[in-house]
């Protein structure tokens, strides 16, 4: 290692961010310094620009064709919700919707917010369910900007789930809630079919393995037929894991 | 209700794909497409998209190798794009390289985070040193046809071959130090001082 020169580490850093070489710790120490330090802005620009030439080595692949109304989908759930905006964020710090449901931080956020709103919502569910059956586990789903409820979801058995809307919800024109679990272990969310909004919903789970503590269930805003590829696509409207009560 | 089957596929609308092949896209003007996507207008997205969609889907593909992985990145990075547009400021920069920058560093991003979930800790600069064998570095050839034209290349040019590429690598492929030592037999240590130095060299040749 060379003796410690402060321009030519900067600089050398910022290079190596642009590179892409930094270890994912150092990118997300960088980060935060990026947003508040002109200098190593300029630094960071610099090197993209002047790497940026070499961009065209890599072969163009033409996307799929529901890869733009895909898009346009999430730009018009974002924009028809002014109440609530997609935050802006850093593109590093953006984590890309699939890399979520892998992320811890986020999911023991969730997880921790949606215990607080099943306790303040016990009392009005025992208005709302009929029937004496004790429900094993239980999820808040929770709007993941606003973290206002959407509705709960609550267990008679492992294989039997019910989910109760709470408040309303507007579907855009053309759109449809779709409802989706996924296990820790499991590679990819499976989806329980389409939800009409303000209605309950009672589903057998008779296919997926028994309903475990942490899973994870979400509301996504899909087309009116449900999500062309068979995985969530659109924005996660609603996102809750289960607790065990 | 019951439960849908959600396996059927949806028919997603076909936009017209001009994806930018033979285009000379340096006719459209990404400065003028931003900041119309700062005022609202999806159609200036639309745009971009059908220029660039192609080759961001390349770029992010190349790094991270995972085709549904790519096209969520791709997905993710116009979103970006459009929620930040407001903020991009042609006086820091071309507004083409700030389009791929966030999709290449979202894609970096993704493939850091798997990095350290796998956590093999490589981060030792020593640990490899003395295991690896160092590699035939007389017999290494370009990995990469990189002449651009641009005066970046006569700087690139200037780097010995095996440090070029390794260079290239990390900007291309998003090779980590790591796996660009596992690619050319360098050890660890190595390819790091090597790329801090290349990138040094090329700062000052660039000046």
């Amino acid at each position: 290692m060379s003796p410690s020169n402060e321009p030519d580490d900067l600089h050398a850093l910022a290079g190596e961010y642009v590179l892409g070489t930094l270890p994912m710790t150092e990118r997300e120490a960088f980060e935060p310094r990026l947003a508040n330090d002109p200098e190593l802005q300029k630094a960071v620009a610099d090197w993209e620009e002047r790497f940026f030439p070499y961009t065209p080595m890599v072969e163009p692949v033409t996307p799929s064709d529901y890869l733009w109304p895909r898009i346009e989908r999430s730009l018009k759930a974002s924009s028809a919700s002014a109440s609530r905006p997609i935050p802006h964020r850093t593109p590093s710090s953006h984590v890309p919707r699939r890399r979520l449901a892998h992320s811890l931080p986020f999911w023991r956020g969730v997880a921790g917010v949606s215990v607080a709103a099943v306790l303040a919502m016990s009392v009005m569910l025992t208005n709302v369910v009929t029937g004496p059956s004790t429900p094993e586990y239980m999820v808040g789903l929770l709007a993941p900007q606003t973290q206002s409820a959407g509705g709960v979801v609550q267990t008679a058995n492992r294989q039997e789930i019910q989910l109760i809307p709470l408040g309303t919800f507007e579907v855009p024109e053309g759109k449809a809630l779709e409802f989706w679990t996924k296990a820790d272990d499991w590679q990819a969310p499976v989806s329980l079919g389409l939800v009409e909004p303000g209605q309950p919903l009672r589903l057998r789970l008779d296919q997926l393995p028994p309903l475990e503590d942490n899973q994870l269930f979400e509301l996504t805003l899909e087309d009116d037929s449900g999500s062309p590829t068979g995985l969530p696509t659109g924005p996660i409207e609603f996102i809750g894991r289960a607790v065990e009560i | 209700m019951s439960e849908r089957d959600m396996s059927e596929t949806g028919k997603a609308n076909t936009i017209s794909t001009e994806n930018g092949h033979g285009r000379p896209t340096h006719e459209f003007d990404y400065a003028d497409a931003l900041a119309r996507c700062a005022r609202g207008e999806h159609a200036a997205l639309q745009q971009l998209y059908q220029y660039e969609g192609a080759k961001l889907l390349g770029v992010v593909l190349r790094i991270v190798k995972d085709r549904g992985m790519a096209e969520d990145i791709v997905h993710d990075a116009c979103l970006n794009i459009w929620q930040r547009a407001d903020s991009f400021d042609p006086q820091k920069g071309a507004a083409r390289t700030w389009i791929f920058s966030i999709a290449r560093h979202l894609a970096l991003n993704a493939i850091r985070g798997r990095d350290r979930e796998v956590s093999v800790d490589l981060d030792d600069p020593h640990e490899l040193d003395d295991d690896d064998t160092f590699q035939q570095a007389s017999r290494v050839t370009d990995a990469f046809d990189w002449q651009t034209g641009q005066r970046m290349d006569e700087c690139l040019q200037q780097l010995e071959t095996e440090r070029r590429n390794c260079v290239l690598h990390a900007y291309v492929d998003g090779l980590s130090h790591a796996e660009i030592a596992a690619h050319t037999g360098a050890p660890l240590g190595t390819v790091k001082a090597w790329i801090k130095r290349s990138l040094l060299r090329l700062r000052e040749c660039m000046a």
